[in-house]
């Protein structure tokens, strides 16, 4: 292990141990009574008066402050590209103090503490995975378990600054995973709460006490905790009745969110699902070729009609890419015949990981390769993502806007990609995640661009 | 109940069958398809064996089955095309720390999220065996086993921390009196001897005392142990610890480290020459270790060591949470460090492979000799521009970089970057 405790001198550790040592009462004797008081005395007198000098000094520096170099970092001379503020150009972004401060044609160099050149790179706003299961813990499953990913081993080094779990806590689980995953992550997490009390652990292949299935504590839950959760998720049910769907999509409605559908309810045909969603609610795991669900291509190969008029009425398909969600039969078909996704969740978990998966940038990848254009292919893994689980704060670079931001690379060569059935495609292009930015912090760089060379 | 007359007769039955089960088999494996999994066309590379040329690599029943140049396609039941790739035995990565969980009393590594699935980084870097560094000592060692060993895909052995706790927080690594060397020979002798390979010693705030309570350790255990010899107030002599207190096989992790205080440097940080005992430490047997880390590889110590004739025994990664996306990044990235060093490619997996086997003394991984568990990385070795950092934002510029293109675990295919062993889709 190397820690930062190493980079410490010896004054500063001796320091921090009296810190320890004073803040948390070790040692605590009565003799020391009079020591604790002094010391926290002392230690209040030392903040005020810090605090009055760095405002003096604040007020006295300014007018300097804002001339020279105004920005912490300038990412110069990249393909920008932000759907929301539609732009395709080459343009450079300027952050200071965690947002985005400026974009613009030319912003000269002078005005950053920061520059970094990235030109032949792609600039797009932080990557959004709709499709996660991130509550990774001891346990076995993924609730608080073995099945779910760290966040962070996955998002930044993909270019993803924000991950949605789908739905693997309810109402009675969501504050432990906010205080286990969310909250220590560098990646932002959200979450569809599970209308299922307790998330991946209930609900699944057996009949859940329909009392527990609750509109009321869902709803309440969503308003207590809206900062975080973006709707509710519906999925891993094997029984007949409707009252989880239904209670799912109004505990939605009265949050004014949308219901992420997932996958597992054999019972119910996807046309049924599809019927009972309504606009804005996204279906995942879209061209999944199991027995347990209706494919959207029919054995002719043409998408069902009932599909095609969900997607008309607003209804979102996202991939949900997952171990077995992905098949080129149906994703191939569906998109020359327009059923696009809207976004490119990679359900991400245990078994997905190291199967035809592998990362977002993979399965976007495999969709520049089917044919869908860069642009539209950054869209749909940023702002299109940001507007579904509607948070139009993220998935843009528009002035003001968290400087949440992924720098990407297109690598030519000759690349396979395969889908859930083991069946490979091949392709000549590839997205690889250069730089990513979280609140104006670089979090991920892959080739050292914003480092010193050696001397 | 069955009588014993009855019980023999089943028990007769049982040997005819499996008898005529076994000749068809032999039968079966004499003919036709004989191997589950034929690597074609690669180029091996195989520091044990000696091997460094295009050979082709047969598999059958996740073992190696044979190594030899042009296997017929004919003989196996699935042939691979690996031309132009290189054909490795799986990495061994020697430390890293992957006892994931959500104990919330832990403050640093153990049973923590800052520690990191092993799957999640292994597979997609060639890697089959990780090695974890005493993240758990012997009070907390059963649960990692049964909440990460148990459930990995990859092989995971450990060192075992000289501490009771292992790397719950800092401040219960400083307490003395749960160094208890002959529980931890216990544990590693006795109990687990198939997981636990060696002791750890970490993040030690005094003198020697952690070190010697491991050598006690490993002495009774007869294994070898790894030292983290930082954090000391004020910093320890690292000649003293090399040419006094070390066995031949103790290993010495962060080589590469240079901090201001705590540790002391293998490269002087003035005149930046190599100190002269580290080569006659090296020479005595003492192994030296990257543990990569998130503050212990250092351009400015690995350049000059390199450039005075000294190169590391066994090249990890020290993986965490505060490593894998700064400068470490994944096993990868920190041997394609090694290439940009100069070092050639056999070497760089050699110190990645065999050398750590015989380190951990685990003889029977790091090689592709017939008859060893088919553990195998195919890597693509990639041409670029590519820069590699250190962990003080230094970066150095290399024309190669390795991507793992195909890993197998004993025998199955667990990672497939391009999906190369899939079929065509045809619509």
């Amino acid at each position: 292990m190397g820690f930062e405790w190493n980079q410490r001198t010896s004054l500063e550790k001796l320091i921090f141990l009296k810190f320890i040592i004073m803040e948390t009462n070790l040692f605590y004797t009565e003799k020391s009574r009079f020591m604790n008081y002094f010391y926290f005395e002392i230690r209040s007198r030392v903040i005020i008066s810090l605090q009055r000098v760095s405002l003096f000094l604040f007020f006295l520096l300014s007018p300097f402050l804002s001339r020279a170099q105004d920005y912490d970092l300038l990412l110069k001379g990249g393909r920008l590209i932000d759907a929301k503020n539609k732009i395709d150009a080459k343009m450079d972004v300027a952050v200071k103090d965690g947002k985005i401060s400026r974009v613009s044609a030319d912003i000269p160099v002078t005005a950053a503490k920061k520059v970094l050149n990235v030109s032949g790179l792609i600039v797009a706003p932080g990557l959004i995975n709709i499709h996660t299961h991130v509550f990774a813990g001891s346990n076995p499953g993924f609730l608080d378990g073995q099945s779910s990913q760290l966040p962070d081993a996955f998002a930044i080094r993909s270019g993803i600054t924000t991950v949605v779990d789908a739905g693997t806590t309810g109402w009675r689980t969501f504050p432990e995973f906010k205080a286990k995953v969310i909250d220590p992550s560098v990646t932002r997490v959200l979450a569809w709460i599970n209308i299922f009390e307790t998330g991946f652990s209930s609900g699944s292949g057996f009949e859940p006490d329909m009392g527990t299935v609750s509109v009321q504590k869902t709803a309440e839950t969503i308003q207590k905790y809206k900062e975080y959760i973006v709707g509710t998720r519906v999925g891993h049910y094997k029984g007949k009745s409707w009252i989880p769907f239904e209670r799912a999509s109004e505990a939605a409605k009265i949050a004014n969110t949308p219901l992420f559908v997932e996958c597992h309810m054999p019972q119910y045909t996807l046309q049924e699902q599809l019927d009972h969603m309504s606009p804005g609610d996204i279906i995942t795991h879209s061209f999944e070729n199991v027995s347990e669900r209706m494919t959207v291509v029919d054995e002719q190969g043409k998408v069902r009609p009932f599909v095609l008029d969900a997607q008309k009425r607003g209804v979102l398909f996202d991939v949900g890419h997952g171990g077995a969600g992905f098949w080129f039969n149906q994703a191939i078909p569906a998109f020359n015949q327009g059923l696009w996704p809207n976004s490119f969740g990679t359900d991400e978990h245990r078994t997905s990981m190291n199967s035809g998966m592998k990362n977002m940038l993979n399965v976007m990848s495999k969709y520049l390769n089917i044919g869908m254009s860069i642009p539209e292919v950054i869209a749909r893994g940023s702002w299109n993502a940001a507007k579904s689980i509607k948070r139009e704060d993220l998935g843009n670079l528009s002035e003001g806007s968290v400087a949440d931001i992924a720098v990407l690379s297109i690598i030519n060569g000759k690349f396979g990609f395969v889908d859930s059935g083991q069946n490979r495609i091949e392709g000549d292009r590839k997205l690889e995640a250069e730089l990513t930015v979280r609140a104006g912090r670089i979090v991920w760089d892959l080739n050292g661009l914003a480092a010193n060379t050696y001397k | 109940m069955k009588t014993f007359k009855e019980f023999n007769s089943c028990l007769f039955h049982y040997r005819v069958v499996s008898l005529i089960v076994l000749f068809f088999m032999a039968f079966q494996t004499l003919h036709g398809q004989e191997i589950d999994i034929l690597l074609k066309g690669g180029h091996v590379v195989d520091p044990k064996n000696k091997i460094d040329s295009k050979m082709d690599v047969a598999i059958l029943n996740g073992k190696i089955f044979r190594v030899a140049a042009n296997i017929p396609e004919s003989s196996a039941k699935k042939t691979v095309d690996v031309s132009g790739l290189y054909v490795s035995p799986g990495i061994i990565d020697m430390h890293v720390h992957v006892f994931q969980g959500t104990d919330k009393y832990s403050t640093s590594v153990a049973n923590s999220s800052r520690s990191q699935q092993a799957d999640a980084f292994s597979f997609r870097s060639g890697v089959t065996t990780m090695v974890d560094a005493g993240t758990s000592g012997w009070r907390n060692f059963r649960t990692f086993k049964a909440q990460s060993i148990d459930k990995s895909q990859t092989r995971i052995l450990a060192f075992l921390n000289v501490i009771g706790n292992g790397m719950i927080g800092r401040f219960e690594e400083q307490d003395i009196n749960d160094m208890n060397p002959e529980m931890n020979a216990y544990m590693i002798k006795k109990l687990f001897p198939e997981i636990l390979v060696g002791i750890k010693s970490a993040h030690y705030w005094g003198e020697f005392t952690s070190v010697d309570k491991a050598i006690e350790s490993g002495r009774l255990a007869d294994v070898p142990i790894m030292v983290d010899f930082g954090e000391h107030m004020p910093t320890n002599s690292i000649e003293s610890l090399f040419l006094k207190h070390f066995r031949p096989g103790d290993i010495f992790t962060h080589t590469y480290s240079e901090i201001s205080s705590g540790r002391e440097s293998i490269v002087d940080e003035k005149t930046r020459v190599l100190k002269p005992f580290v080569l006659e430490a090296q020479k005595r047997g003492v192994i030296f270790d990257v543990g990569h880390g998130g503050g212990a590889f250092s351009w400015s110590q690995a350049i000059p060591a390199y450039k005075q004739g000294f190169l590391p025994d066994v090249i990890s990664s020290d993986l965490h949470d505060q490593s894998m996306n700064a400068g470490m990044k994944d096993m990868t990235n920190v041997m394609s460090k090694f290439l940009a060093l100069g070092m050639q490619l056999k070497d760089v997996i050699e110190r990645s492979t065999w050398a750590p086997a015989k380190v951990i003394k685990r003889t029977d991984l790091g090689h592709l000799s017939v008859g060893a568990e088919a553990d195998i990385a195919v890597f693509n070795l990639r041409e670029g521009k590519f820069g590699f950092t250190d962990v003080r934002k230094v970066s150095v510029v290399g024309t190669k970089k390795l991507e793992a293109e195909l890993t197998l675990r004993a025998g199955k295919i667990m990672w497939d970057l391009n999906g190369i062993s899939g079929q065509a889709w045809k619509n």
